[in-house]
């Protein structure tokens, strides 16, 4: 993954539009984006097809202390 | 007093440069603005004419912007002018690092203030103003009476509250006693301070569910929690210090005093939750709501420890509240909603002795659309009521059972009945109207032609009824979003401006990313609604939206259908009962009775 995403909060959203035939198509497409950037949890919120192509937005999710939660080590306690 | 040359580097465009000449020239410099459409070679003659102390280029047009201003610095270099004379240079084609690199003094981007210029002319820092950080923490019950205006209604509720505070008088709960407890035996001083809480667990532990009591016992915590490490906590102190350092709030609302935002949080994490409270609060956010998960309402008791949780919600301990309450700004309302589930009253006395401000209080919708059993939320209700009061934190009162399928009248006829019980027990409610597409609203055609009618005439109508302040949401616009980010915030914005317009207390807003359920709600998606406000705000300033006449006709309708509602309930003699008829929502509306916490209700 780039350095520069480690500063990223907590998603990339990647917002276009994509030439081409179909939703599913364009879906594909984002997924592709996002997996180029080094991002494992992925997902397409919206997609809109229009003849032209499909205007779609898209997260990569950076992996929060929530979301790493099954992975985790218990590597200490926390008191307040 | 320096003599400031102003001239646009642009064939046609000089009404940035114009309106710079003016405030510079208000400011007492002396200024001379040169037309557009000349060369290079004539501004710097122009500068060895007038011979000013700093020299303003502006730039409006994109095309051969870095070879123009290239130029510009060769020529001044080669001239000799730049010995006494500082060059900035702004505009929409300039981009503050594209000036740098050129080799001029400053560059200054969209959305540059004359302070920053003067700065820059007289050789100062620029220290962004003081402005955006002067919201002070408003209260949203005050300048109100609580006068009912209507006196049938009024005398109903009067009759209905009497019941309620009859019933609930020799009664208790697991929920009640434990939050007796933290409210006696539990000291948030002690605890901040690390002087442990003496033996409080040993007390509380008998007093909970499985899940509690096996993590007091054993250690044990939810399948889906987890604490966080040393080296996470350290991390977060860190980022604490540095945002907090560069950090300063911005206000929505324009002209008008309101109405306050609020945007809730509840990423499970309670790390990236103060990361969205920070962002939130510097784009503009009012007050954030603590949104916890939907398990911790049928949980009899709180766990402890700082804790991250895997799913949507961020779990009520007194760490995780203590840790964002302190990551807070000042100006900042904090809401922790107590209002649906098995914890209410603890939640409202932890809440309140963490330092929230608000909390959020509903027996009839916790009874009918949160899954907690009626009589169990009733006797819990009224508690937690006497703890908000004794807390001084207003409480609104949701009426999300609408999203369910119960109609406005029977949800208004409860929130009133919750409010004329906090009255009684010297609480501050607030109301909370859904501006919603609900469920009813699209059976009966409400917003066929426009959301606007409908939402107003639930205002006027309470309006009509009492005097309280009004806090729609929640959050505004429910059933009207949609996936697309630019639907969404327009949407969120639209409904804001129309709670503006009608003049109510606060908003809760949604992030454009409210109708995705695929994952978690981001950080720019909050902002997105956040920004979509302000710009509402912003075009709507002091004007009015105006709704047509359906909407007095349909306050009329509610007022009507609330007053035979509470006939209904005063009638029937028992609120409880009344709860399991569905006078305030029925089965057939699309409420059901919870059971969570049924036959655990005792007397004294």
């Amino acid at each position: 993954m780039l350095q520069s995403l480690e500063r990223v909060m907590d998603a990339v959203n990647a917002e276009t539009l994509w030439v081409c035939k179909s939703e599913a198509e364009g879906r594909g497409l984002m997924l592709d984006i996002h997996k180029g950037f080094g991002f494992t949890d992925v997902d397409v919120v919206f997609a809109e097809f229009e003849g032209p192509g499909v205007r779609i937005r898209g997260p990569g999710l950076r992996t929060s202390p929530s979301r790493q939660i099954l992975m985790a080590r218990a590597d200490g306690e926390v008191i307040p | 007093m320096n003599k400031v040359l102003l001239a646009p580097l642009d064939p046609v465009h000089d009404i940035g440069l114009k309106l710079m000449a003016r405030s510079l020239s208000e400011a007492g410099y002396e200024t001379v603005l040169l037309p557009p459409d000349l060369t290079a070679e004539e501004i710097l003659e122009q500068a060895m004419r007038h011979n000013p102390s700093v020299l303003l280029l502006s730039r409006t047009l994109g095309y051969g912007v870095a070879e123009t201003l290239a130029r510009m610095v060769d020529l001044a270099d080669a001239a000799g002018l730049r010995e006494n004379m500082k060059i900035g240079v702004g505009g929409m084609a300039i981009r503050t690092e594209l000036a740098a690199e050129l080799g001029f003094d400053a560059g200054f981007g969209q959305g540059t203030t004359v302070e920053q210029v003067i700065c820059f002319i007289e050789g100062r820092e620029y220290q962004p103003t003081t402005n955006r950080s002067q919201k002070v923490k408003r209260n949203l019950t005050a300048g109100y009476d609580y006068a009912w205006n209507h006196a049938r209604i009024e005398k109903k509720i009067d009759n209905i509250t009497d019941q309620i505070l009859d019933w609930t008088r020799h009664k208790t709960s697991p929920g009640v006693e434990r939050a007796k407890l933290r409210e006696s035996a539990w000291d948030v001083e002690l605890w901040r301070a690390r002087l442990g809480v003496g033996d409080f667990h040993r007390h509380y532990a008998p007093l909970c569910g499985e899940l509690p009591r096996n993590f007091f016992s054993q250690g044990l915590l939810h399948p889906k929690t987890r604490r966080f490490s040393h080296d996470e906590v350290q991390k977060l102190e860190q980022y604490l210090v540095e945002t907090k350092a560069r950090m300063s709030v911005r206000s929505l609302q324009h002209k008008r005093k309101g109405p306050l935002i609020f945007n809730q949080y509840g990423t499970g994490c309670p790390f990236m939750d103060i990361g969205h409270i920070l962002a939130s609060e510097a784009w503009g956010a009012d007050g954030v709501i603590h949104f916890d998960p939907s398990w911790g309402a049928r949980t009899e008791g709180l766990l402890d420890g700082f804790l991250t949780h895997q799913e949507d919600g961020t779990v009520i301990t007194p760490a995780n509240l203590n840790r964002i309450f302190l990551a807070l700004e000042p100006s900042t309302l904090w809401q922790v909603r107590a209002h649906r589930g098995l914890n209410t009253p603890e939640t409202v006395v932890l809440a309140g002795k963490i330092g929230a401000d608000l909390t959020k209080i509903n027996l009839c919708y916790g009874s009918l659309a949160a899954g907690t059993d009626p009589a169990r939320m009733t006797v819990d209700g009224v508690h937690s009521m006497r703890y908000a009061k004794q807390y001084n934190m207003p409480f609104d009162v949701v009426t999300n059972e609408e999203l369910s399928g119960v109609p406005a009248h029977k949800a208004f006829a409860g929130m009133l009945i919750v409010a004329g019980l906090a009255l009684k027990l010297g609480a501050r409610p607030i109301l909370q109207p859904l501006f919603a597409c609900s469920p009813e609203v699209i059976i009966k055609d409400l917003m066929e032609d426009n959301y606007i009618d409908f939402n107003a005439a639930k205002v006027k109508a309470l309006r009509s009824v009492i005097n309280a302040p009004v806090w729609p949401g929640a959050p505004v616009g429910f059933l009207t979003h949609t996936e697309d980010r630019v639907q969404s915030a327009m949407t969120t914005a639209l409904h804001a401006c129309l709670a503006a317009s009608l003049n109510v207390d606060a908003v809760s807003i949604a992030s454009t990313d409210e109708a995705y359920s695929g994952g978690p709600i981001s950080v720019p998606a909050k902002i997105d609604t956040l920004r979509a406000v302000q710009e509402g705000f912003r075009f709507f300033g002091q004007a009015n939206i105006a709704p047509t006449a359906a909407a007095e006709l349909w306050a009329e309708e509610l007022i009507a259908g609330i007053e035979k509602t509470l006939a209904k309930v005063q009638d029937c003699g028992d609120f409880v009962a009344a709860l399991h008829a569905g006078h305030l929502g029925s089965r057939q509306d699309g409420a059901t009775p919870g059971r969570a916490g049924k036959d655990s209700v005792t007397a004294i």
